[in-house]
């Protein structure tokens, strides 16, 4: 029976059957503007902050140098994005599980380039590594995701057993694919896809022992999301929710970096010009930050071909730009309270959730919807980090929590397409999941031999306004009379939120059953075959890595003999002075190679030559240091070239936790 | 109707877990809804009782417990979760009930719409078409009010005609439908309250 396969559960895990390693899962927030990683320590949820004991947040920015260097986080956004504006992605969240066309809106104010679509269906691509490489969202995402992968291993000493990953209510099958994929692609346990504003109301559930209604309002870098939820007895149980996942507080930037385009006289989409683009929207994020606190603010701007433009901004002229976005937060808002059957005043608090809920506008604008001021004891940026390591503990079974319950619903309507181009409904939104539906279908022609079947997600009427999931075809079925098949079709929708699709001709028991892939995800085989590029580049990689740096260390040992035989010619002996001279030339040409190992023997092999004029030097500069100095400013200097290596070792090393494998 | 446990191998018995190894159980084909909820087949029901049955299985069967158990644990969890959650969608809805009940009890919720009905929603769409293109707010949440008070009359008849048993099955049945074309009507006016509502209206109602 069809039904029955939809069931089915294939593995990456007859492994998951093993024992659960208590303290090793973690909760994901895979955000727009910065993703976090937490995990339950204590019976308490805390953030992951490195071995550095850093930030929480890893802003969500991958670099991808034309060497083949990966480099995410606050480096990539503040050092690299100015520079390599087209090779450095940031919010890439909004692309994910979108189609070229989809992605338009984002795309009229972007520093990236896109590769032409290709084929059908065809995915938004990236050019970057300077022009040399193509990359999808899902693999951008997962660069961030390998980064916090090694981040907890690094703070939990030990392989993750398992992640939830968060992503906002609102996002389609499309999006929620992409986001495992993503994961998959890490080299992640995917143990539950968790929709941000229940993590949140889990986080504040547990920690505050709060009952009753709840709204989150949870408004991200790219993504809005409204959730009514009810919290009684460790039950937390979404009544509805509504969104907007292309709103958030980077349209906020968008729309102030127009401003400030307009102010220097430019056209207000920079002209094609990336740098400028990506100058003037960190402008614009850093001057609504800085709103926060200021009521007004100097802007300044490198101008295009030289020179910088200054300026004034006040919150009020910010706030006016940025109104009619958050003003498109008041339907799904008052949507999600009808579908939920309350009133703003029946409920309990509304908590807020997302960086820029900072913003004073925003908490006023939602204390007026709402009518009540807002909760925030929570950190709002970290907030869904730790509920969604809450989850994590609860599914990986150390919590004990057997109490706690999330049910959650399904976002949007799943139809089929009917003749004519109408949806039909099989699940409404805001059913609780996991859950299924089966309804029968017949043909429309006489001796119609095959069903095409199409499966969208939306709430209109059309297909044409639904986004579309899948094609499938049911063929084979003997030619009858128009109405005589009878096509069985079910859809399950997991806990995950990911639907799966079967169908069945009833009179033939023909039948197919497939997990749909979103028209714009990737298909399995897509997956693995980034799986295996990312093994191998991972190799590429690693001798890039080397390469890079055994010629800073070449470099640096060429410049420092270069200066000694400044400084003190006459401590080279005539007879290594030739030796010395050869291993120079052998360095230089090793340099100018790809081989690492090579300019390491060459490295080696100048340090012979040039061994006995550098123990001569050693030695006159503590003579020296004895007579003149004393021995403290020699320890000094020693200490001073030690830590100039203890820094390059420690770059290194962060880069190393960025990259492949 | 005992079954044999996919875990231990021995009796399960009739529960949602093996009597023997505490195994979940997959789920029975033909069960009904308020079966599957622990709830007696009726329409007049406490539904504040069903939801408290449905949380408490929802706490055992749910996915989440069985993320890391084996797949045929998962996939057992999975059915009957499926199950719960469109037995208590099902039961927790009036209409949905009552539509349910009546086709276990063999009869169709499917019968010749009351003339009367019909001229009654048709006259008031015309108010709630007229009062909207006038823009009277006031007009349109007084219509509303109006309906929903006949909503009320409806699933009263609905209610009065389950105590009443086989018989009243063609009773229930336009009642149901009454009901139907009133939530509809009440659908319409939220869609167009939604369409020209602005922000200040929300906490309001």
């Amino acid at each position: 029976m069809a039904v029955e396969a939809l069931f089915d559960i294939s593995e990456p895990g007859q492994a998951r059957a093993k024992e659960a390693c208590k303290g090793r899962a973690v909760g994901i927030d895979l955000g727009t503007t910065n993703s976090l990683v937490a995990a339950v320590q204590a019976g308490q949820p805390v953030c992951l902050r490195g071995p550095e004991a850093g930030a929480s947040v890893v802003p969500s920015v991958v670099h991808y140098a034309a060497d083949g260097h990966v480099v995410v986080g606050q480096t990539a956004r503040d050092d690299l994005a100015p520079r390599f504006a087209q090779d450095t992605i940031a919010s890439v969240k909004r692309f994910m599980g979108r189609g070229p066309q989809d992605a338009e809106a984002t795309r009229r104010l972007t520093p990236y380039q896109f590769a032409p679509a290709a084929g059908e269906p065809s995915l938004v691509r990236f050019v970057v590594a300077g022009g040399s490489r193509l990359v999808t969202p899902v693999e951008v995402s997962a660069e961030i995701l390998r980064v916090l992968k090694a981040r907890a291993e690094a703070d939990l000493g030990g392989e993750l057993d398992g992640v939830v990953i968060t992503v906002p209510a609102y996002f389609d099958d499309g999006q929620r694919q992409a986001t495992r994929d993503a994961g998959r692609l890490a080299g992640l346990d995917v143990l539950r896809l968790l929709n941000e504003p229940t993590a949140a109301a889990l986080a504040y559930g547990l920690d505050k022992q709060a009952e009753g209604t709840f709204a989150v309002f949870d408004l991200g870098g790219g993504t809005f999301d409204v959730s009514i939820l009810k919290l009684a007895r460790g039950v937390f149980e979404v009544k509805a929710t509504g969104g907007d996942s292309a709103l958030g507080g980077d349209d906020f930037d968008r729309l102030i970096a127009g401003h400030l385009l307009q102010a220097m006289g430019l056209p207000d989409d920079g002209g094609g010009d990336r740098f400028l683009v990506r100058r003037v929207l960190d402008a614009a994020r850093a001057a609504k930050e800085a709103l926060t606190e200021a009521p007004d603010i100097a802007v300044v701007v490198e101008r295009p071909g030289g020179g910088t433009w200054r300026g004034q901004l006040d919150r009020a002229q910010m706030e006016a730009l940025v109104r009619p976005v958050l003003d498109r937060c008041v339907r799904p808002v008052r949507r999600a309270l009808a579908d939920a059957g309350v009133a703003a005043a029946d409920l309990t608090g509304v908590i807020l959730v997302g960086g820029a809920t900072r913003m004073p506008l925003v908490r006023e604008f939602v204390s007026t919807l709402f009518g009540r001021e807002p909760l925030h004891d929570i950190d709002p940026d970290e907030v869904v980090a730790l509920g969604a390591a809450i989850q994590a503990d609860i599914l990986a079974g150390g919590s004990g929590r057997d109490d706690v319950v999330l049910l959650d619903v399904v976002p949007l309507s799943l139809g089929l397409e009917m003749m004519g181009g109408v949806a039909e409904k099989l699940i409404h939104r805001n059913t609780t999941v996991p859950c299924g539906a089966t309804q029968t279908f017949t043909t429309y022609a006489d001796r119609q031999t095959g069903f095409d079947l199409h499966v969208v997600q939306g709430e209109r009427e059309l297909v044409a306004d639904c986004r579309s999931l899948a094609r499938f075809k049911l063929t084979g079925i003997p030619p009858m009379a128009a109405g005589m098949a009878r096509l069985e079709v079910t859809f399950l929708v997991d806990a995950d939120g990911l639907l799966r699709v079967s169908a069945r001709e009833q009179t033939t028991g023909k039948e197919t059953a497939i997990e749909v892939k979103p028209s714009y995800g990737l298909t399995d085989d897509e997956v693995e075959r980034m799986l295996l590029d990312s093994f191998a580049h991972a190799e590429d990689d690693v001798k890039l890595r080397s390469l890079t740096e055994q010629r800073v260390e070449a470099e640096r040992i060429l410049a420092a003999l270069r200066a000694a035989m400044v400084d003190a010619p006459e401590l080279l002996a005539d007879a290594d002075r030739q030796a010395v001279a050869a291993a120079v030339r052998v360095l230089e040409t090793a340099r100018a190679g790809t081989d690492h190992l090579a300019i390491r023997a060459a490295i080696e092999g100048l340090d012979a030559a040039s061994k006995d004029f550098a123990t001569k030097r050693l030695d006159r500069a503590l003579d020296v240091g004895l007579r003149g100095q004393g021995v403290r400013a020699v320890e000094a200097r020693v200490d001073e070239s030690a830590t100039a290596k203890g820094t390059t070792a420690g770059v290194k090393r962060s880069h190393a936790g960025h990259e492949h494998g | 109707m005992s079954m044999i446990c996919w875990s231990c191998e021995k009796n399960a018995g009739e529960g949602l877990l093996c009597v023997g190894c505490g195994a979940i159980q997959p789920p029975f084909a033909g069960v009904d809804h308020f079966a599957v909820l622990g709830v007696e087949r009726r329409f007049d029901l406490d539904l504040a009782v069903v939801e408290a049955r449905y949380k408490d299985q929802a706490r055992i069967l749910h996915p989440d417990r069985y993320a890391r158990a084996d797949a045929r644990a998962r996939r057992a969890s999975l059915q009957r979760a499926v199950q719960l959650n469109e037995a208590w969608r099902t039961v927790k809805d009036p209409v949905k009930r009552g539509e349910y009940l009546l086709s276990l009890w063999g009869g169709t919720a499917q019968v010749a719409v009351a003339p009367g009905l019909l001229m009654e929603v048709m006259e008031l769409r015309e108010a709630l078409a007229e009062a909207q293109a006038a823009a009277d707010h006031g007009r349109v949440a007084a219509l509303a009010m109006d309906v929903r008070g006949l909503e009320a009359r409806a699933l009263g008849a609905v209610a009065a005609g389950f105590s009443r048993g086989l018989a009243a099955a063609d009773d229930i049945a336009r009642a149901l439908a009454a009901v139907r074309y009133y939530q509809r009507f009440a659908e319409e006016v939220a869609v167009h309250e939604e369409a020209h509502a602005g922000a200040a209206v929300v906490h309001g109602g």
